[in-house]
């Protein structure tokens, strides 16, 4: 039968066919340095008049996921003191590390920090710096402390792309830590 | 006998001659149309029948069980042991008559029954053998002991402008799986996704299907017929095809016929989105037993509107076409399609969140914080995916009855998506790269064998699909990069006799996956095997015409597909961090299905009962401890395996109970129950019933079909839900009116123009649908009125 040897060729053809076909999806992978990640964020606190500085980091090296964070310290912090709060954030997960504070600086029109103390008796926090709309950043300012007390310090960087007008509420959070804080 | 008859005046199935080459596509059925229709003097309305036999062109054997029913009414008949069948009491009118044969295609016939002509004629009843149409018809090789729903003709057209998802959303036990109101995925008695088996034209859809808001990249416009499988159809289509089928179908191709073709245009208020899709086809002259089809759709939309606000950055932008041709000489036949679909779908703004505290503050809100009027600017967060699909088919008929066929087919899915916020460093954010692409090539060859008919009772086919694909990842990483085998090869028979239908199949699967990702800057490399069997076992019991009961038991199992296995992160949609499990084994199905069908011309009823068991059914389970990001403390989700029931009945009824008016009732009602953990699981469809009434004119002068109909959804409170398992608990139950009509105006002999309108969510009600992944952010849909329009010309 002619037809069916035919057959019988196109059969195999077909069945070969798919088995070289194959292209290695493991050549093609590479980290990804486009990716941008906060991988720590360090509170620097110095205390006024002083050059006492003390900081307190949260550290997670390789962003979500994977391993935990290495680092989450407690804020403590001294009563009644007036301080000069700075905040830096880092992606240690390239190399050579990437200064996130530094981008955020460069786009503070649409980036806004929220420092939030519970009880709010705890901490006072003052504004220290403006963006190109007179609206606050939050990358440097004042903290106040009240009297002896313990309790939490929400640090909130919200991202608000065309929509920052000085309030929280726009926007979504690209950092949003709880610090237990403890003032003493 | 007195004659006085107003409906034989055109005596039999009368397409061209020309359209009906000896040698098409596939098997050909003998339909031997008779049609002495003869009428009583006073009673000559509905007096009409239509006789005749249905043989298998090549070995020339009747086809016992085939149904022959006229499609929008609700008579239904079986062909008896001679393949012979007849429908009764049909008023005088224009009808289209069906063809459904185990293991076959569908075949649409056109037939009159109106006075054309002039002159009367005395019949008594006899048969009289007016003419011999050939019906080819394409197998569509579905169990028949499971249900088959299918969307076609006019059902279909009221569909149209829609997306797959949302087109099949009619259909009792098919819901959808929603991310806002463009992206929806169908779900098959509850289950969805990868275990959902789409064939699109004859080749497994091969997207990345594990994710939510990854909808099929298929353009609904292709497909003449759309039809859903329900219930584990793993042995004839894929071993993952745990929850169902759904089957998208093309028109055969116009052979030899001349030039035909048809343009659909379609409007919605909501989104003032517009849909223009046209299609040409036909034949050669001098170019014997070949076959053509271009076809192409455009669609466009803006934000949508729910009733008291829009949803900013809604837009929609697709543009697809699809080219085929083919070529016919005796038993050989050679088809070649290409599909390129494109899509840019704008995610809803207000639905970016980058902590818990967001989301709980949007809740507490009750509305979007971000509010926007109309605008057609598709901007940042969106996605945006093409799909292209080459396909070359053959077959070959032998003379003896045995026919082979071989489809290899490549697919290509590039899929971009674009997160709400650039880079902040600003030499990355100029590039405006997606932060996710994933690239998915996926080569597959199946190769069926029908034996011939055994003692013309026995049919059956034996098949080997493979299947390789890979996958490359960029950006923000979510899955790994891999590279897939999978071979399966099937054995299915089916044996009819005396109104008994059996059958049983078995098939094998193997499966070799090896994924690639970087872990700590390192590649790491992993490899997996999965094997497994899948099985059938059905029978079908035609005990009239009019009533015929089904029973299935089918298995069907899917390995975990990347996703599960590797997921390693925040899903910023859900605001969960959800952790796959490298270890995770195979869920297994195993599917119960019963179902019983009763039809005559004034009510009609199919009841159908399932029960599906899944064993190690792979689902995200809470962990009490929540996990630490930069964003703060994320819900724990742990991609764990449990047992699963899937238990449901679906239920589609229609009475008409004064003439012209019909009342129609769809009931899908299913329980899920974790078995392991004595629980519920979470995302179930509620249940829900659909209720329409309609009302159809007479045909008047040229316009045909003239319908009104009323319509109401009803969709409960999913109220089985585990405790503290979601940010929301499901929303409240929701009842939407709809409004439609239309018609078929014929114009010319070979031009006529369908128009319908309608009004969904007519009374503009709020409401927000548990399966919709926006429900924690805003409101569904608001009222949408549409109009569309179908001109079509030629044959």
């Amino acid at each position: 039968m002619k037809m069916n040897r035919k057959l019988t060729w196109m059969l195999l053809l077909g069945v070969s066919l798919s088995f070289v076909q194959c292209k290695d999806s493991g050549d093609d992978v590479e980290p990804d340095d486009e990716n941008e990640l906060i991988t720590s964020v360090t509170l620097e606190f110095t205390e006024q008049g002083t050059s006492n500085v003390t900081s307190f980091s949260y550290k997670d090296a390789d962003g979500d996921g994977g391993n935990a964070p290495t680092k989450f310290d407690e804020i403590t912090l001294k009563p009644n003191t007036t301080y000069t709060l700075a905040i830096e954030l880092l992606d240690e997960s390239k190399t050579p590390v990437n200064d996130i504070t530094k981008e955020v600086e460069e786009e503070s029109d649409e980036h806004l920090f929220v420092y939030t103390p519970t009880p709010s008796t705890l901490l006072t926090y003052t504004y220290g710096d403006k963006d190109a709309n007179n609206l606050p950043i939050g990358l440097t300012g004042k903290a106040v402390t009240g009297a002896v007390g313990e309790g939490k310090l929400k640090v909130q960087l919200r991202h608000q792309p065309g929509a920052k007008n000085g309030t929280p509420t726009p926007g979504s959070d690209d950092v949003n830590l709880d610090f237990v804080l403890k003032v003493k | 006998m007195l004659v006085l008859q107003r409906c034989n005046k055109k005596k039999y199935i009368s397409p061209p001659p020309e359209l009906f080459m000896p040698f098409h596509r596939s098997i050909y059925i003998l339909l031997l149309t008779l049609l002495p229709a003869f009428t009583y003097a006073q009673k000559p309305a509905c007096e009409c029948f239509i006789k005749g036999v249905v043989k298998d062109r090549h070995t020339g054997q009747p086809v016992v069980g085939a149904t022959v029913l006229i499609i929008g009414q609700n008579s239904g008949v079986f062909t008896d042991d001679n393949g012979r069948y007849e429908l009764r009491n049909l008023c005088p009118g224009n009808y289209t008559l069906e063809c459904r044969i185990v293991g076959y295609n569908p075949f649409q016939q056109k037939v009159d029954l109106t006075s054309g002509h002039e002159e009367n004629f005395n019949l008594l009843e006899q048969e009289v053998h007016l003419k011999d149409v050939e019906i080819t018809a394409h197998r569509t090789d579905a169990p028949s002991s499971q249900p088959l729903t299918t969307l076609s003709g006019i059902d279909l057209e009221k569909t149209r402008g829609q997306n797959l998802g949302e087109s099949l959303k009619g259909l009792a036990g098919v819901t959808t799986l929603q991310t806002g109101s463009s992206i929806s995925k169908p779900v098959i008695h509850g289950l969805h996704s990868n275990r959902v088996l789409i064939m699109n034209n004859g080749v497994r859809q091969e997207g990345q299907q594990w994710g939510s808001e990854h909808a099929p990249e298929i353009d609904p416009f292709i497909a003449t017929r759309l039809s859903v499988v329900k219930g584990a159809a793993g042995v004839r289509y894929g071993s993952d095809a745990i929850g169902g089928v759904i089957l998208v179908e093309p028109e055969e191709l116009p052979v030899d016929k001349p030039l035909s073709g048809e343009l659909n245009a379609v409007g919605f208020t909501n989104g003032r989105q517009g849909v223009l899709s046209s299609t040409l086809q036909g034949g050669i002259k001098n170019f014997k037993g070949f076959g053509w089809r271009a076809q192409g759709t455009i669609k466009r939309g803006g934000n949508i509107r729910t009733p008291n606000y829009f949803l900013d950055n809604t837009g929609i932008s697709e543009k697809n076409f699809s080219l085929a041709a083919g070529y016919r000489n005796k038993g050989l036949g050679i088809d070649v399609f290409y599909s390129h679909f494109d899509t840019q779908i704008g995610i809803f703004s207000g639905s970016h969140i980058g902590s818990v505290t967001d989301l709980l503050n949007v809740i507490k809100n009750g509305e979007p914080f971000v509010k926007s009027g109309f605008s057609y600017a598709i901007n940042r967060p969106n996605q945006n995916a093409t799909h292209d699909l080459l396909k070359a088919e053959t077959h070959y008929h032998f003379k003896n009855g045995n026919r082979f066929q071989w489809t290899i087919a490549r697919q290509y899915n590039n899929r971009n998506e674009y997160d709400l916020h650039r880079p902040r460093n600003d030499s990355i954010a100029a590039l405006n790269h997606p932060e996710l692409t994933f690239k998915l090539t996926t080569l597959t060859n199946d190769v069926v064998w029908d034996h011939k008919p055994i003692a013309g009772k026995i049919a059956g086919q034996i098949g080997v699909s493979t299947l390789y694909q890979y996958n490359l990842m960029d950006g923000r990483p979510l899955i790994p990069n891999f590279n897939q085998f999978n071979i399966g090869v099937f054995w299915i028979e089916r044996y009819v006799k005396n109104g008994w239908e059996l059958e049983a199949g078995i098939r094998y699967d193997y499966r070799t996956l090896k994924t690639y990702r970087i872990v700590n800057r390192e590649k790491v490399s992993k490899a997996f095997e999965y094997a497994n069997f899948s099985g059938t076992a059905g029978a079908t019991r035609n005990f009239s015409e009019r009533f015929s009961v089904r029973l299935n038991m089918g298995t069907a199992w899917r390995a975990p597909n990347v996703s599960e296995l590797f997921s390693d992160g925040v899903h910023h949609g859900a605001a969960a961090y959800e952790k796959g499990d490298a270890t995770l084994k195979s869920e297994k199905a195993l599917n119960t299905i019963a179902s019983i069908k009763y039809a005559d011309p004034k009510w009609s009823l199919e009841i159908g009962g399932y029960y599906n068991y899944i064993f190690d059914f792979i689902y995200l389970k809470p962990q009490p401890e929540p996990v630490l990001t930069i964003r703060g403390a994320f819900p724990y989700f742990k991609y764990t395996q449990t047992d699963a029931s899937f238990k449901g009945i679906d239920i589609a009824g229609s009475w008409q109970f004064v003439k012209n008016t019909t009342i129609s009732s769809k009931l899908s009602y299913l329980r899920v129950y974790d078995q392991r953990e004595n629980s519920y699981l979470v995302m179930i469809p509620p249940n829900r019933l659909d209720n329409q009434l309609k009302y159809e004119l007479p045909d008047h002068g040229n316009l045909h079909r003239l319908f009104f109909s009323v319509g109401n959804l009803l969709v409960a409170e999913q109220k089985r839900v585990p405790a503290n398992s979601d940010f929301l608990p499901p929303p409240k139950a929701y009842s939407l009116w709809n409004v439609q009509a239309g018609t078929t105006v014929r114009l010319t002999d070979k031009q006529q123009l369908e128009v319908g309108i309608s009004v969904q969510n007519l009374f503009n009600t709020a409401y927000r649908d548990y399966l919709n992944r926006f429900r924690y952010y805003a409101d569904d849909m608001g009222r949408n009125a549409s109009l569309r329009l179908k001109w079509k010309f030629g044959a």
